[in-house]
């Protein structure tokens, strides 16, 4: 193969892998880091290498099963382990899922405030807007703005650039690992894992490359894909964070979500950055507000045998059409109704995120060593202890992680 | 021994078997069906003890309902389950994958089986496809059918029958249950579009492989191009090419430019060269103007010739010419010079010349126009078809008026996913 063929494959191929790891960056994710900026400043940055080998490790799994078996994560579920565990599974994802669009919806309508819009206006328009792109909207149309919204993100660098910060102390935190026996670091920190490996990418990569119909013989291009995808998120993950640090991080001052974070950046860090920064949530928050109501509704609806799709009525698709039209009626009304129990849902969203995460882990490890299903591709016996050191390893961190979201008050260190 | 009445498989998995004493052999794990007249039947159960598969044969069962599983074997008598290749087991097999219900013509999961007796053995008379065998399955149908019941309505019960159903084949693993080949090209080419977008790569080819030739390449044309491409090399390049071959040309060539070269490459040696001929000519236009889109079939005669003599060729020239709307009539350089819709050609003086009735004054595109103009123009004069010719006005070919609507109002088999 020659060169441009080779770039030529590639560019067929890939998507999938970078719009998923981009998507991963929603409200919440930045919320994790920004906070993690301020209130450690450099200091979290080493987690960022390790995290991000368990996501290509992880992805790459799920992605190699998408081009073999040319089927989604949930119709995998589904086949081989019966109606009773998709069911359940499913079902957390509905609630985790509903509780992440309800993260971005308020993500979004704290970006509006902060831009000086007010979110009684913004966020049944979002709404709207985000229902009828999905539903009546041309795919070209719908890929475009994708890929545009994917763009956006590389504000957060741009930003990151701006606040001018010393490149040897970030470099050093980022390379260096240094723990801090300290239970609000290392429960960040496990934050990080969590916000940046989820439940519902795995099903979310699965499909899309199961639909784009990758072949065996592209599978290396698509494994690129992902290793791509994967060091974007991380490396956008990277400048949020190191734009917290750098600019908040000295002042001393806490913030507890990521608008926040926008709002005390902006005496510091003069209009554009915050401008920028406030603009990136709203586009992180609006992108996870399309697309996760959407693709619950689409893995749902697989596992259960159901009709889905976008383009069909709430006559022929029922619960298609009902679980995405729900999810995000109910999601904006949560964020507008004053009193509504927002941080109570974000809270149980990140809880059944992570108790779903080690059952989504270790059934996909398995499957993935299926010979039936997988043949000659499934994993090679090393690395089996790479991928089943690193699927234990983010378990057992997330499950600590629910418990301590639990009863925050068990201070075990 | 017999079983009286009807049961759903969900009933009677990780049941408890008893021998002869009422001690417990083990669980129910699987059942092993076999063809048999008129429908499918058990032939024996699968059932776990301490981890280990054992195999009971239906003649050694002696109670089989929804409340009591027992067997005339001592535990020291049951033989361990050795797997065969062909042994079809309805639970590994068949619950939870996905079927093609041909009366619905979509895809549907299996939630459920049920089971009858009929002479002295259980029979499998169908499938549950709805919400009912995914509550059973979950152990709260009741509970749903009575929570149903608060808003005045009703579960429904959706069966397919299994007489919609081939007769089982063991080695049919990928889609597990196909139905008859008859039924499937019973269905509309647009509907078993819409089935195979459905399934995975190998489900599809494998469900497109049985096929009859001509309904393999409407069905294909309906696909989007990257299904067509997919399905096209998952078969072998004898069946593609004759597929390939049965298509309109334009449409062939859409369905060869998606394909790696070597492929495409291969399959025009298979094809006869004056078809191939003619696709190899499109497929140097762009997908979207005018030259992809047109195809090089149509039917033009010399402006001279009479009008009973037009229709007397048209009779033979348009059998196996499905989109004839227009007679064009081009001079000894190819040119195009005038259009005779077939309505004025019936209506005419049948002594009458074509030049005299045909229309001169035609909308013309080239083929590098955009799509968009071409739909205009269609959309604007209400055209059926509109001629392609180059710089020196011969016609190269006819852009149809349903190749406009297709790339405009793609069916949905042929819309691009929107999984987004």
């Amino acid at each position: 193969m020659t060169r441009r063929e080779r770039l030529l494959l590639f560019l067929a191929v890939m998507g999938p892998g970078i719009i998923t790891a981009n998507i991963d960056n929603d409200a919440s994710g930045i919320t994790t880091y920004s906070v993690a900026g301020a209130r450690f400043g450099y200091s979290l940055l080493w987690t960022l290498v390790p995290t991000t080998v368990a996501l290509v490790i992880i992805q790459e799994m799920v992605a190699r099963m998408g081009v073999i078996t040319g089927k989604g994560l949930s119709d995998l579920i589904r086949e081989n382990y019966g109606v009773k565990t998709a069911f359940y599974m499913m079902l957390g994802l509905l609630v985790a899922n509903f509780g992440n669009t309800v993260a971005n919806f308020a993500g979004w309508a704290a970006s509006m405030e902060i831009l000086g819009l007010s979110k009684y206006i913004m966020v049944p328009l979002g709404a709207l807007s985000i229902w009828f792109l999905v539903t009546k909207g041309s795919y070209r149309f719908v890929e475009r703005i994708l890929l545009f919204a994917c763009l956006v993100y590389f504000g957060y660098v741009i930003s990151g650039l701006m606040t001018k910060p010393d490149w040897h102390e970030v470099f050093r935190n980022t390379l260096i690992p240094r723990m801090r026996w300290n239970s609000e670091y290392i429960i960040l920190s496990i934050g990080i894992i969590g916000t940046t490996i989820t439940p519902w990418m795995q099903f979310y990569l699965q499909s899309s490359i199961a639909e784009k119909g990758i072949k065996k013989e592209d599978y290396h291009a698509s494994k690129l894909d992902v290793i791509i995808g994967c060091s974007i998120t991380d490396i956008i993950s990277f400048f949020i964070i190191v734009t917290c640090g750098a600019l908040l991080f000295p002042k001393g001052i806490m913030i507890n979500n990521a608008s926040e974070a926008a709002l005390a950046l902006k005496p510091l860090a003069g209009d554009y950055a915050y401008m920028i920064f406030a603009f990136c949530l709203a586009n992180a928050a609006i992108l996870g507000a399309i697309i996760v109501p959407l693709a619950t509704a689409y893995y749902i609806c697989e596992a259960m045998g159901w009709e889905a799709g976008v383009n069909k009525s709430f006559k022929e698709a029922p619960q298609f059409m009902w679980i995405y039209t729900l999810t995000i009626v109910l999601a904006s009304l949560v964020v507008l109704i004053p009193g509504a129990p927002l941080v109570f849902l974000m809270v149980l969203s990140a809880i059944i995120n992570g108790l779903l995460l080690p059952f989504v882990l270790v059934y996909a490890t398995m499957l993935i060593n299926d010979k039936k299903l997988m043949g000659e591709h499934v994993n090679p016996r090393s690395y089996n202890y790479i991928s089943w050191g690193t699927v234990i390893v983010v378990a057992l961190l997330t499950i600590f992680f629910v418990i301590v979201s639990i009863f925050p008050n068990v201070n075990a260190l | 021994m017999a079983l009286y009445g009807e049961l759903f498989l969900s009933e009677i998995l990780r049941k408890s078997v008893f021998d002869p004493k009422g001690e417990v052999l083990g669980k129910v794990k699987d059942i092993i069906v076999v063809k048999g007249e008129p429908l499918p039947k058990v032939s024996s159960i699968i059932i776990e003890r301490k981890n280990k598969l054992y195999q009971i044969k239906w003649e050694e069962v002696n109670i089989f309902n929804k409340r009591i599983i027992s067997t005339y074997l001592n535990s020291s008598f049951i033989v361990p389950y050795q797997p065969a290749e062909e042994d079809l087991l309805a639970v590994r097999d068949i619950l939870d994958k996905q079927i093609v219900d041909a009366n619905g013509a979509k895809v549907v999961r299996v939630n459920d089986i049920k089971m009858e007796g009929y002479n002295k053995d259980a029979v499998l008379i169908g499938v549950d496809v709805g919400m009912r065998g995914i509550l059973r399955r979950l152990g709260i149908e009741h509970g749903g059918e009575r929570f149903i019941k608060l808003f005045q309505s009703q579960l429904p019960h959706n069966l397919i029958s299994w007489n919609y159903i081939q007769p089982l084949k063991p080695e049919l693993k990928a889609i597990t249950l196909t139905v008859p080949r008859q039924m499937v090209s019973e269905l509309h080419p647009a509907d078993i579009a819409e089935i195979i977008s459905q399934v995975s790569r190998e489900e599809g080819a494998h469900l497109f492989k049985d096929l009859d030739i001509e309904t393999a390449a409407e069905a294909l044309s309906e696909l989007k191009p990257e299904k067509q491409a997919e399905i096209i090399d998952a078969i072998d390049t004898e069946k593609a090419a004759d597929i390939i071959e049965e298509m309109p040309p334009d449409e062939a060539a859409d369905v060869l430019s998606d394909l790696p070269k070597e492929k495409a490459k291969e399959i025009l040696e298979h094809i006869e060269k004056e078809e191939a001929e003619d696709i190899q000519e499109l497929l140097g236009h762009e997908e979207d103007t005018a030259g992809g889109l047109m195809t090089n079939v149509f039917i033009a005669y010399p402006p001279d010739i009479t009008v009973s003599e037009a229709v007397e060729r048209f009779r033979k020239d348009a059998a196996d010419n499905e989109n004839v709307y227009y007679i064009y009539s081009v001079d000894g350089q190819e040119r195009l010079v005038g259009a005779t819709s077939l309505r004025d050609l019936l209506l005419a003086e049948p002594a009458a010349k074509l030049s005299e009735i045909m229309k001169t004054k035609l909308k013309t595109v080239t083929p590098d126009a955009d799509e968009m103009v071409v739909a205009k123009i269609i959309s604007k004069y209400n055209l059926v078809a509109l001629p392609v010719i180059d710089a020196e006005g011969s016609l190269l070919g006819i852009v149809t008026v349903d190749d406009i609507i297709d790339r405009i109002l793609p069916p949905a088999a042929k819309r691009k996913s929107r999984k987004v």
